[in-house]
């Protein structure tokens, strides 16, 4: 804390005219600590080591050597024997009320300590974890990308056997569409040829016909009255004569 | 010179040097400066979180206008507790005990928003001095009483912090001192009267923290009428 405020007055002396110059220059030998502000070191994680929760673990660093294990523990129990005894320290109302103050505090630091520090580390762990999280959402995010970048270059590879496909189909169509005209036309040309046979036949019945018509009536016509008289007699007798023969085969 | 249980309120002066002054200041030396890092230690980053929930809290009914009043009134509580909670130390003096101190600080915020009420929307702020709904015939007696209330706002805010922190003084010092007396006489009951400290302490650190809320409460609440 002493030192920033050394650097500001360093700083406010300097821009403060030629005896500001001079006074930056005298004080220079006071300032011990380095200057550069950065990179900064990182802040220790945890805080010094204490003993009991107020003695810090230096002290009974320092006295080791020359006292052991119990000398802090000793320096402490004299001293406040020293107290009591000279009446430096009395004791009334207010030593009571200490104890009581002590005796929560320890209750309170013993039972709520590590909630209270897991609290705390959880508070910084959520803002790391947020952080986290955006860069890792990135980092995904980036990385479903490049996959599906690299899906469309695979995907696009193929393209010539899309084209070869389209390709194929078109001439299809192409050669149907011949095919069926092609169709049309022999259907048409096999059409008119079957009217053309199909009128021939025609002419040939009706002059069939047409003869058997004059055949018969010529005939018909030359047969005159006399020989139909004839003819009708002989039949007759014919017939009698048959009739004749029959019921003689039918007498035997 | 006998001593008598009201000298641990007496503004302590040593020397000709007004001793209230350390103890009004010296407890902003427990409060670390948050830093420009990102992550900070244990403490810094509980204090922190610490501020700026009860800060949000605090201001949760107060509309735009009262915001500006957050810097005073987080750095009031803050300042109330440490005084509160460092007074329940042995020999130590708490300056919130101080009648004088507390009218002080209550005062001139109540006195500011009485004023800004008045000032910026008067219709409004003099309408608080009628309860909805009232019978008619009653209206006269109570504006009056409501004016009184209105009035009596800034003392019942310091009598109340100093009056909570004296008898929670008075009280701790008499129960320890019937300990101390009862000790060579009767040791049970002076065991039953050390729990009986040990809940009383119990309270006190309650009481010390609540009576700041409470006093920084009250603030945003007559803030909340008036802005």
């Amino acid at each position: 804390m002493l030192s920033r405020l050394v650097l500001v007055s360093a700083s406010a002396l300097k821009s403060s005219g030629p005896l500001g110059a001079g006074l930056v220059q005298a004080s220079r030998s006071l300032q011990t600590s380095s200057q550069s502000l950065a990179p900064l070191p990182p802040l220790p994680e945890k805080g010094g080591k204490v003993r009991h929760g107020i003695f810090p673990e230096e002290l009974f660093q320092l006295l080791y050597p020359k006292t052991g294990v119990t000398g802090p523990y000793m320096l402490g129990t004299g001293l406040i024997v020293y107290m009591l005894s000279k009446e430096i320290y009395v004791i009334n109302h207010e030593t009571f009320a200490a104890a009581s103050i002590l005796a929560v505090m320890v209750y309170g630091v013993k039972k709520f300590g590590p909630k209270v520090a897991a609290f705390a580390d959880k508070i910084n762990e959520d803002k790391e974890a947020k952080a986290q999280e955006v860069k890792d959402a990135a980092i995904e995010s980036l990385t479903q990308a490049i996959e599906d970048e690299k899906k469309e270059q695979w995907r696009a590879e193929g393209r010539y056997m899309l084209f070869d496909a389209k390709r194929n189909n078109v001439a299809m169509q192409l050669e149907i569409n011949y095919r069926e005209r092609l169709h049309m036309v022999t259907h048409e040309v096999k059409r008119r040829l079957d009217y053309q046979i199909a009128l021939q036949n025609l002419q040939r019945r009706l002059e069939q016909e047409h003869m058997v018509n004059w055949v018969e009536k010529s005939v018909i016509s030359s047969i005159t009255p006399q020989q139909e008289k004839e003819s009708i007699a002989k039949c007759i007798t014919d017939l009698k004569a048959l009739a004749k023969v029959t019921q003689a085969k039918a007498a035997l | 010179m006998m001593l008598n249980y009201f000298d641990q309120f007496a503004s302590p002066i040593f020397l000709g040097v007004p001793l209230i002054a350390l103890a009004l200041t010296l407890p902003w030396l427990l409060f670390p400066t948050p830093s420009t890092r990102w992550l900070s230690n244990r403490l810094t980053s509980t204090q922190g979180m610490f501020i700026s929930t009860f800060t949000q809290q605090l201001l949760l009914p107060v509309n735009k206008g009262g915001h500006k009043w957050a810097l005073i009134l987080i750095s009031l509580m803050i300042f109330l507790v440490s005084l509160n909670m460092l007074g329940l130390m042995p020999y130590t003096f708490t300056p919130t005990t101080q009648l004088s101190m507390n009218l002080g600080l209550a005062t001139p915020l109540w006195l500011a928003t009485v004023i800004m009420g008045l000032h910026n929307q008067p219709t409004h702020a003099l309408s608080h001095l009628l309860p909805e709904g009232t019978p008619t015939f009653l209206i006269p007696i109570l504006i009056i009483i409501e004016t009184i209330s209105l009035i009596i706002r800034p003392l019942a805010l310091g009598v109340r912090l100093t009056a909570n922190l004296t008898a929670g003084h008075l009280l701790i010092q008499l129960i320890a001192t019937a300990a101390l007396v009862l000790l060579p006489l009767m040791p049970t009951v002076a065991f039953f009267t050390m729990i009986l400290l040990f809940f009383l302490t119990l309270l006190e650190i309650a009481v010390a923290m609540i009576q700041a809320y409470v006093f920084v409460l009250l603030l945003s609440l007559y803030l909340q009428e008036n802005i």
